[in-house]
């Protein structure tokens, strides 16, 4: 009986830590979506969405599927009011390129790992670009996309920072697999 | 950040499921330009639900963020006050000459016996949500479908027009701002009455579209609401024309970024009514014949529906010839005595007034 229970609980345990990923997420998603500005409009809320998607595609791809990314990618869509399937469509040409270029990624170390982030980010912010561009057959002016990238990647630094210590003190132990 | 954690290496198996993916958001992409409404209503819903929250955090933000706003203003305050004082003393002079010449113009249409501008009917609402967005400039307001806000209606505040309505929940509701990509209203450019479209591009000054080649424009004409469509009421204040390199665009009067309260305009042009049937449009009339009284209304009757009963002759009048259909609908106006006249539709043509057919009596309320 102890010994069912201890793997229930462990099975919970594991759980647990695989949707912590997700739900980062989607907690990204929910306040940089959040119809409030604390900066007056001056500049865009970084795309927090993405964060996670990169750091646990590129650290631990079983704990952020395709399908995660994809259901990140609606919850992005509906909150952000734009064209429905922009930010869908986005994330997952950014999950494609991490996962294909996983090895170039996997060896890059601080400032690098930021700029592998600029790279999925700019992947993200091209898609969604032309998407738009088709979506209104007109050619939206590039500022906007271009000031959103940037902005992302600059809070990229402090967000990392917490990605990696959820990801040490809650996931690792959690998991009991790292 | 190879450091502090494990990386996994190599290729995941995530192929198969990434190509899946792939498809649905096109599918996902494609489906919503096709039915954009099911994201709609998702999107209202959502806002619907999460209003007291944004009611409650956006109060103290937007409180902190107009006391950041300001800082700089307190050393210029004096200033500012002189300022304020001249122009509200120049703004005085121009709300009489305003005043005098409205009077004056309602003066003038009533001599030519113009229609009436429309009267508008607005619900005030605040703003409790903005979103800048790369490929959208929204805000969010606390009124919705249960206060009569629709779509497409305008949005004012006390500047001038904000933007429209586009998405409305059933307590909440999302404007399209003028800067928006999406956003197209028709305006005219004063003076010259030049009509163009105003086009949003994320900037916050919007474009002239469909300009006439032969319009003159010069910087500090008035842009305002042209009303074409019938959407949006006319004249709304919307920016001033100001030069940018070769072209134009508009400087906007209103600013999304500090509105706090705003108004969304209900605007409907005025359906066209058929008159009221007089005595002497009755096909007993038009026979010669003097129109029976009504029946007294009875107890099984139901307003409106003809029984034979209640019928009277002229709705079984034979040889009615007529070109404008009447319904009940129609005939709503009429005075209560004709209505089970008209209720049964009857094509009527109008008789005019003979020597056979005295015109009725002046305080007649069917000849009104």
């Amino acid at each position: 009986m102890s010994v069912m229970q201890d793997r229930l609980g462990l099975s919970f345990r594991s759980t647990l830590g695989a949707v912590i990923p997700f739900f980062c997420a989607v907690i990204g998603a929910i306040i940089a979506n959040m119809p409030v500005s604390v900066l007056g409009g001056v500049l865009p809320a970084p795309m927090l969405a993405l964060m996670p998607i990169y750091f646990w595609c590129l650290v631990r791809p079983d704990l952020m599927p395709p399908f995660a990314a994809f259901t990140i990618g609606v919850l992005e869509d509906l909150l952000c009011g734009g064209p429905p399937g922009v930010w869908t469509a986005s994330f997952i040409a950014a999950y494609a390129l991490i996962d294909r270029e996983r090895e170039s990624f996997a060896g890059l170390a601080g400032i690098g790992a930021i700029l592998g982030f600029a790279a999925a980010m700019l992947a993200a912010g091209t898609t969604a670009y032309l998407i738009v561009s088709v979506y209104y057959w007109h050619l939206p002016p590039l500022a906007p996309i271009v000031i959103e990238i940037v902005v992302s990647v600059a809070f990229y630094f402090p967000v990392v920072a917490i990605l990696g210590w959820i990801h040490r003190r809650l996931v690792g132990p959690l998991r009991g697999d790292f | 950040m190879a450091n502090g954690w494990k990386i996994a290496r190599g290729r995941s198996n995530a192929q198969l499921p990434l190509a899946i993916v792939a498809v649905l958001a096109v599918v996902l992409v494609l489906l919503g330009k096709a039915q954009s409404t099911l994201f709609d209503r998702a999107r209202a819903s959502f806002s619907d639900w999460t209003r007291p929250t944004l009611e409650w955090v956006s109060a103290p933000l937007e409180g902190a963020a107009s006391w950041f706003g300001n800082m700089g203003h307190i050393f210029v305050v004096y200033r500012e006050n002189l300022r304020l004082k001249e122009e509200n003393a120049r703004l005085r002079q121009w709300q009489n000459a305003a005043l005098v010449l409205d009077d004056r113009l309602k003066r003038y249409q009533l001599l030519l016996n113009a229609v009436p501008d429309p009267s508008l009917s607005s619900v005030t609402a605040r703003v409790i949500g903005r979103a800048s967005r790369p490929f959208l400039d929204t805000m969010i307001l606390d009124a919705g479908k249960s206060q009569n806000v629709k779509p497409g209606e305008a949005v004012v505040d006390a500047r001038g027009m904000i933007g429209r309505i586009f998405l409305a929940g059933d307590r909440t509701s999302w404007v399209l701002l003028l800067t928006d990509l999406n956003s197209r209203i028709p305006v005219m450019i004063q003076p010259g009455n030049i009509q163009a479209i105003m086009a949003g591009d994320n900037s916050p000054t919007p474009t002239l579209d469909t300009l006439a080649q032969t319009a003159q424009l010069k910087a500090g004409d008035q842009v305002v609401t042209s009303g074409d469509g019938g959407l949006i009421p006319p004249g709304l204040p919307v920016g001033v024309i100001v030069a940018n390199g070769d072209g134009f665009r508009v400087a906007l009067l209103s600013d999304p970024d500090t509105s706090e309260d705003v108004r969304v305009v209900d605007f409907k042009l005025p359906q066209e009514q058929p008159p009221a049937p007089s005595p002497n449009d009755l096909p007993a009339s038009a026979a010669g014949l003097k129109p029976e009284p009504p029946a007294p209304p009875t107890n099984n009757s139901q307003p409106g529906a003809a029984t034979p009963g209640n019928a009277s002759p002229s709705t079984i009048a034979p040889n009615v010839t007529a070109s404008k259909p009447l319904t009940a609908t129609q005939g709503a106006s009429a005075p209560p005595s004709h209505s089970a006249v008209v209720s049964v539709p009857v094509k009527l043509k109008p008789v005019p007034p003979s020597d056979a057919n005295p015109a009725p009596p002046a305080d007649d309320p069917g000849n009104q």
